[in-house]
Parts: structure tokens; C-alpha cells; sequence
């Protein structure tokens, strides 16, 4: 299968401060891939940088088989992409912002945005400046998802939408992904990654942490290790040999064990703080 | 063309606004000169002799009493410093109102592409201050209409013809200053057009600082001039169209190239 994505070392920075640092990471035609990191850890200036907002002076990246600094033009005719701060012309209409983006395309997108709105509940006859935060949200939704492009790019989706539109916009993901299109989505927010996505990369300074299929991810040697020992409850994790492990709480006077595999969540903090609790 | 549709239908308000100001106060001017024609004839000769201010506004050259004189001292004053704030904002705005709006992640991942949009919006800039041209153009053709007198027509079409190339030149520089920035730079803009304006004035008044006339390009748009000599300074077009040309290309190469902020 081919890859929708295929970053190969790249570095960006911003003059003296650090954007990206020698990334590579590549997702498959089809998968749904969870971009994972802290705020500030450089995911929007990956996913700016995969759409040209940014241009590359050190490293590649490849969209849908084509370079983004060569072929801008015609990868973003078949992406579709949500920002995390979703703007808008404010003194245009939803309708028209809609309308605006499939003719950007030289497409006819009537029947798939009505489609989309519907589900979503979005009001088309009102001005962009009426709209609250979880409102422009779904608008970006519409405009990302109503060309059915090959790839969709979100960055931060859920941030302003309310419980049920998440599930509805997930749903939508699940649907398009049925259909072939792959989905690339940044987020800190890991259950919603845990729930959706099939594989997964940690971003942290910058750098790559790990990547592996969210499966994987959670199966590390990474452990919660819960104990009671003097009447006192304990709890840390542990990477490593677990007959280490095993030595080290032999030594020590445990009324009740519990050794359990981490969350996800636990998981991106681990890898986020790159730090060993037992030593 | 769909981008280029939207930025004129974007700036459609500050269009018709601006018009309106300009073309509105030149068409009222044009109106008041019927009932000034005749008080005005004595005062003709002071205007004339105000040593440096006569020079500079033209005043010795031309009969205020006449219509001739009454628009290329008085109106076109109007309009051109009204046109080049107009055009000056207009530029200055075009590209850079997008980063400075968070609107610029939304356009530039549609399949636009960078040259394209810079184009576009290029383009929008210069089509906006020819629509500028024809709509005050209007206004001022219907205060002729009804004040009953025309100015010679050459000299009228040259000094427009002017005029647009002049605001183009502003606009251009300006579209160049909006591509650079990440945000809108209105005041600097304005105050830039003023700047030429006043530029052009003292190098009228100032022997000294004659060569200046070489950089502002109010001096070989002046109506005055133009209303005298019937010509246009060939060699200052030429450094006009050299501006805007160079303008244009820097916008253009800075554009495709710089990082976009979301």
C-alpha cells in the first residue's frame, strides 16, 4: 500500500527558535493516524508545513505521492483540511464560505455539504460573525469533508465542539475512512486517538518520540505498578526488565501488587516527560 | 477568477465609500463653480501673484475663473490626494489583511496555490482602483453636466490617464509593503501618500530640492502641469512604470517564499 504521507527528515525552525527538528514519519494510504503531542511541540508547524504554508528548506514532504513544495496546487485540490482556530471572512454568509471553497476546487459539492450540514446542524444563512467557536468548527468541517477529498488533515478537531458533535464528526471520519480516505489528525486529547485512530506518533520538542500502531503503543513494557506496603498505597510506572522489577519489589514489603498496562494517556506522558519513575 | 471575484466583492464597500467621498465633494465643488464664475474673476489675478504658493498650485499658469483652471487647482487637488489614500489603502491592505484577519490558513490550503492568490490579489488591487477612476470619473462628469462647462477633453483624459498611473504606482508599493507585513499597515500607507503629496508641494516651492520630483509621482500627474503643457513627462512615466514594475515582482518573489502565520 502506498503512503498518503511521507515526511522524510525534516527541520524547521523560526529564526533562532526551535519548530521541527529531523522528523520522518510516514502514513498509509487509508489509515487513520493520530498525531500526538503537548501544546507547542511543533504538530501545526508539521501539518503548516505539509500544506505549504511553510515552505521547506530542509528535508521532504510527500502528499498523496506528490512534493508539497513542487505540487501545491494539486495536493490541495485533493485534501481537506480543519485548522484548530477555525477564521473566516466574517461578513460572509456560512453559504457562501461553502460555496467559495468548492468553486476554489471547480467543483460541484452541493449534495455532500448539505449532506454534511445536515448531520452537523449547521445554519447556512448566517454571517460568519454571528458564529461562535464550535459553530466555525463545524462550518470548517464542511468545507474540509465536502469535496470527499482522498486525504483529510485535521488539526485539533474537537476543541469547541460539544460532546455530540464530536461523536457525529467521528462518525463522519469513520465514514469517509470506509471509503478510502485517509485521515491525519493532531491532538492532545489521547482517549478520542485511543478510540479512533489505528496508529500513532508522539511528537515532543520538536522531535519524534515513537511511532507505532496505537495497539503497539499501548502494549510497551511500560506498566502501572500499584502496591500497598505498610498500610500506605503506592503507585508509579516502569519501563524495563521486569525481572528487575520483580527483584526490587521482592525487596521491598508488599502487602497487595497490581502490575497493569498503562493508559493512553499515561502512555504520551511517559514518552512526553521521557521519565523513569523507578530507578 | 473565483479569488479574484471575491477580493473585489471584499472590498465592493470601502469602493463604493470612498467613491462616493471623493467623487460626491468634487461633483458639489464642480457645482458651487456657476455661481463663483463671476465673483471669483477678480480674485483671479491675486491667486496669480503669490509668489512660490501660485507656483505650487499652479495658480500662475491658469485662470481660476475659467473651468479649466477652477478643476486643475481646486478639484484635482481633491482627487488626488482622495484617489491616492484611496489606492494606498487599497494596497496595503490586500494581502496582509488576511494574516492579520486568521484568514490566511483558510485560503492558502485551498488549491489556489501562492502565485496564484498573489495574482489575484494584485490584480483585484489595480481593477478596485480603476473602478475608483471611473466612478469619481462619473460624478464629476455630471457636475460638469450641470454646471455647464466642460475643461477640454485631451486634457481631461490625460490627466486621469495620470492620475491612474500614479495610484497604481502607490497601490503597488503599498501591495508590496501588505505582502512584507502580517499586518495591515493603514497609517503608513496614508501617511506615505501625504508624504508624496507634500514631497511634490515643497519641491515646487523649493529650488533646492527640485530632484525630488524624480521620486513623487504627484509632480507629472499635477492637473496644472498637465492643463498647461497639454504632455505628459515622458521620463517620469517611465520611472512610474519602473516602480510599479519592480513593486509588483518583489510583492510577488517575497510572497512565495515568506512563512504564512495561520
Amino acid at each position: 500500500m502506498n503512503n498518503a504521507i511521507e515526511i522524510k527528515n525534516f527541520t524547521k525552525n523560526y529564526g533562532k527558535h526551535r519548530g521541527v527538528t529531523n522528523l520522518s514519519l510516514s502514513v498509509k494510504e487509508g489509515d487513520i493516524f493520530g498525531f500526538l503531542g503537548p501544546n507547542g511541540a511543533g504538530k501545526s508547524t508539521t501539518i503548516r508545513s505539509m500544506l505549504g504554508m511553510l515552505p521547506i528548506k530542509d528535508g521532504e514532504i510527500r502528499l498523496l505521492g506528490m512534493d508539497v513544495s513542487s505540487k501545491q496546487r494539486e495536493i490541495l485540490q485533493n485534501i481537506g483540511y480543519m485548522p484548530s482556530e477555525t477564521m473566516f471572512y466574517p461578513s460572509m454568509k456560512v453559504k457562501e464560505v461553502i460555496r467559495f471553497a468548492a468553486h476554489a476546487r471547480k467543483m460541484d459539492c452541493e449534495k455532500e455539504a448539505k449532506r454534511i450540514c445536515r448531520i452537523l446542524n449547521v445554519d447556512i444563512e448566517k454571517k460568519i460573525h454571528e458564529l461562535s467557536l464550535g459553530n466555525r468548527k463545524k462550518v470548517s468541517i464542511v468545507c474540509a469533508m465536502q469535496h470527499k477529498p482522498k486525504l483529510l488533515i485535521f488539526d485539533e478537531p474537537t476543541s469547541g465542539l460539544d460532546p455530540l458533535m464530536q461523536e457525529a464528526f467521528f462518525d463522519l471520519i469513520l465514514d469517509y475512512n470506509k471509503q478510502g480516505t485517509t485521515c491525519f489528525l493532531s491532538s492532545h486529547v489521547l482517549s478520542e486517538v485511543k478510540r479512533y485512530c489505528k496508529n500513532a506518533a508522539i511528537i515532543k520538542d520538536g522531535k519524534l518520540m515513537k511511532t507505532d500502531s496505537v495497539e503497539n503503543l499501548t502494549k510497551s513494557n511500560l506498566r502501572n505498578v500499584k502496591l500497598l506496603r505498610n498500610g500506605t498505597h503506592e503507585h508509579f510506572t516502569y519501563t524495563g526488565n521486569m525481572q528487575e522489577l520483580l527483584a526490587k519489589l521482592n525487596q521491598m514489603d508488599v502487602e497487595d501488587l497490581l502490575i497493569e498496562e498503562p493508559s493512553l494517556d499515561e502512555l504520551f506522558m511517559h514518552y512526553y516527560e521521557k521519565k523513569e519513575d523507578l530507578e | 477568477m473565483t479569488l479574484f471575484k471575491h477580493e473585489i466583492k471584499m472590498n465592493l464597500k470601502s469602493l463604493l465609500i470612498w467613491s462616493s467621498c471623493v467623487g460626491i465633494f468634487c461633483f458639489g465643488c464642480l457645482l458651487l463653480f456657476e455661481s463663483l464664475e463671476g465673483s471669483i474673476e477678480p480674485m483671479a489675478d491675486m491667486y496669480s501673484q503669490m509668489g512660490a504658493f501660485s507656483t505650487a498650485l499652479g495658480l500662475d499658469r491658469l485662470n481660476i475663473s475659467t473651468i479649466e483652471g477652477y478643476y486643475a487647482t481646486e478639484i484635482a487637488l481633491i482627487f488626488s490626494i482622495g484617489g491616492a489614500m484611496f489606492s494606498a489603502m487599497t494596497g496595503a491592505c490586500m494581502v496582509s489583511k488576511e494574516e492579520e484577519g486568521h484568514t490566511s490558513e483558510f485560503l492558502n490550503t485551498l488549491p489556489f496555490g501562492r502565485k496564484q492568490i498573489i495574482i489575484a490579489k494584485y490584480f483585484a488591487s489595480v481593477a478596485i482602483i480603476t473602478l475608483f477612476q471611473f466612478l469619481c470619473i462619473f460624478w464629476e462628469l455630471l457636475g460638469f453636466f450641470i454646471a455647464n462647462a466642460m475643461p477640454e477633453t485631451d486634457c481631461y483624459v490625460l490627466y486621469h490617464l495620470a492620475q491612474f498611473f500614479m495610484q497604481w504606482e502607490i497601490g503597488s508599493l503599498c501591495f508590496l509593503l501588505s505582502s512584507v507585513c502580517k499586518r495591515k499597515q493603514i497609517g503608513a500607507a496614508l501617511g506615505f501618500a501625504l508624504l508624496l503629496y507634500a514631497m511634490d508641494f515643497m519641491c515646487r516651492v523649493v529650488p533646492d530640492i527640485e530632484n525630488i520630483k524624480y521620486i513623487t509621482p504627484y509632480y507629472f500627474s499635477n492637473a496644472s502641469d498637465i492643463f498647461t503643457t497639454k504632455a505628459l513627462d515622458e521620463s517620469m512615466v517611465i520611472i512610474c512604470f519602473t516602480c510599479i514594475i519592480l513593486s509588483s515582482v518583489s510583492s510577488f518573489l517575497v510572497y512565495i517564499k515568506r512563512d504564512l502565520a495561520a
